[in-house]
């Protein structure tokens, strides 16, 4: 088992997809539950992977191909999970108006997925409107809000308002190349990561 | 001296008579309230793509009015590439790339025309036509040699990616199928060289590579993926601007330190815009000062828009005192004038570059 659990380990970190399905298949035919596999092999695997990246020794297509293999893993879970509640709740994600930038929220979105988050992507250059729309209807424990550019991230106070207005308890976390802690301070936003892995670390600290 | 050889000689890192002042970029909104300071003969506030073409040339006068009214001393313009509406805010272009039209102006891919190896075979490429380049050539028109005429063109970078119409896809390849990345940059970098020597042609002193390589921590890749993906196809495009004898930058925000040494490496004669959230101007003009001409660095993701005027003042000083002893400096904000930005922070940014960039530099760093 423990030899099942350290190549599956590392085959997530390598980003080998077809071995991540293929060892989760065989862990899960020979009676391991579910849990194991994902606390034992795959959540470790993308921490290890996360402090790869933020030691400088893994760059994003690192995390990319990891975040995908883990990915294949979890599809391979799911039909095994129902009823689970090891996930950390459901997180609604979009990138705000004027913004079609999308590779930052994908990345976080697979992260959260990593993490065992059940993620509702939205999409992009979303009105404030739909943000409010999304988050009435999925009544998520997280709303994420990406922006890219600079000229966009101003609209994150105007959700952050709208949401709340709702909601005055909603949990909103904010991120994006131009987005700082101090400027997540000033819009009120609940919390703030500067990159994919601790956006799925500052989220299991929120939910 | 006039704008042209101010930057020129910037670019050569030698001190000009004072610090040039130059921008890669505006938006729409930035330009109409800018503008609004010297003339009434404004286009309506919308966005390019919903202007008609007399709207448009009056947003261009705008901009050729702030040029001359603040006396910059370069103007950026890049390639409009024809496009074909494709369905509700999506436009094609000549590559069959699907690019989604923003509200903020900025087309991005968001489908391209190749999403295997396969379908390289069957890519029919697409050749720049010099009318894409109205810009520059309405520039140079109005302006002449008066000013720096840069150009602005996607790295091979951002081409590749947008061939496959997302950034992910590419990286994933990084790892999965480094002959296709090499195939998609090939591509690419055939087709900037065109689009590079068309622009020389139409009077580009010099050219932008555009595109960004890091975010706000580190690089999208690492310093032996640059090397094996990027710079090769960097090297080919600063040796055929040099063989034009005009110059190129590498613009790229976030923090770019794992692959300054390449970018040396690659031939650029200046980077761009060095952001300050991420790189230290001082360390990057002590570490490269000698190499590479430092364009940037005043802060438009928080300064510009939020600050006051003084404290832009305050800012361009201090960023004075510690690039442009020397030369081999061109002011500029971090990365824009977007609609973010306030009017007066950016009129007392050039205002104080005007008050401190004299040569030689008198203030202390």
């Amino acid at each position: 088992m423990e030899e099942l659990l350290s190549k599956l380990k590392a085959s997530v970190i390598e980003g080998d997809e077809d071995k991540v399905r293929s060892l989760v298949e065989e862990g899960l035919s020979t009676g391991q539950g579910p849990r194991v596999l994902l606390e034992g092999a795959m959540m470790p695997a993308m921490e290890e992977i996360g402090s790869r990246f933020a030691s400088g020794e893994a760059y994003i297509p690192e995390l990319i191909v990891a975040a995908y293999a883990m990915e294949a893993g979890m599809e391979a879970l799911k039909p095994r999970m129902a009823g689970d509640d090891s996930g950390g709740g459901k997180v609604v994600l979009g990138t705000v108006a004027g913004d079609i930038h999308s590779i930052g929220k994908n990345l976080v979105r697979m992260c959260l997925e990593g993490a065992g988050f059940d993620v509702v992507d939205i999409g992009e250059d979303l009105k404030t409107e739909k943000f409010v729309e999304a988050y009435r209807e999925h009544q998520p424990r997280i709303l994420g809000l990406s922006a890219l550019l600079s000229s966009t991230m101003l609209h994150m106070r105007e959700v952050i308002e709208a949401v709340r207005a709702v909601d005055p308890a909603a949990v909103v976390m904010v991120g994006g190349a131009p987005v700082a802690q101090e400027f997540a301070d000033e819009i009120g936003a609940s919390g703030y990561a500067p990159n994919a892995f601790e956006a799925a670390i500052v989220a299991r600290e929120l939910s | 001296m006039n704008g042209r050889e101010r930057m020129l000689e910037a670019f050569a890192r030698r001190e000009p008579d004072r610090v040039p002042v130059w921008e890669m970029a505006f938006n729409e909104e930035s330009i109409i309230k800018l503008a609004s300071f010297f003339t009434d003969d404004l286009p309506p506030m919308k966005f390019a793509q919903q202007m008609t073409p007399e709207e448009k040339i009056k947003l261009l006068n705008c901009l050729f009015t702030i040029v001359r009214e603040l006396e910059l001393d370069g103007l950026s313009s890049l390639a409009l590439l024809n496009t074909e509406p494709a369905g509700e805010d999506l436009v094609k272009d000549g590559w069959g790339r699907l690019l989604r039209v923003s509200e903020e102006g900025e087309a991005t891919a968001v489908g391209g025309p190749v999403s295997s190896p396969a379908d390289l075979d069957s890519l029919e490429p697409y050749h720049p036509q010099q009318a894409e380049l109205l810009v520059l050539m309405a520039s140079k028109g109005n302006f002449g040699d008066e000013i720096a005429q840069v150009f602005v063109q996607p790295g091979p970078f951002r081409e590749s990616w947008t061939f496959l119409g997302s950034m992910e896809k590419l990286l994933f390849y990084y790892i999965k199928d480094p002959g296709f990345v090499h195939a998609l940059a090939r591509l690419a970098t055939d087709f900037i060289l065109e689009v590079v020597d068309m622009a020389v042609e139409l009077g580009a002193d010099i050219i932008g590579l555009d595109g960004d390589l890091a975010f706000s921590q580190t690089t999208l890749m690492a310093p032996a993926q640059y090397n094996e993906y990027i710079l090769p196809y960097h090297k080919e495009i600063t040796a055929r601007v040099h063989e034009h004898g005009r110059l190129i930058f590498k613009h790229s925000d976030g923090n770019m330190w794992p692959i300054m040494d390449g970018i040396v490496e690659a031939g650029f004669d200046g980077f761009h815009p060095v952001q300050p959230q991420c790189m230290d101007i001082g360390e990057v003009k002590a570490k490269y000062g000698d190499r590479l001409c430092i364009l940037g660095n005043i802060d438009c993701m928080h300064l510009l828009p939020f600050g006051t005027e003084e404290e832009v003042e305050r800012s361009v000083k201090e960023t004075i005192a510690a690039a442009a002893p020397g030369g081999g400096y061109v002011i500029s904000s971090s990365n824009s004038i977007h609609p973010g930005v306030k009017p007066e922070n950016y009129l007392a940014m050039v205002k104080a570059a005007r008050k401190y960039g004299d040569y030689p530099i008198t203030i202390g760093a």
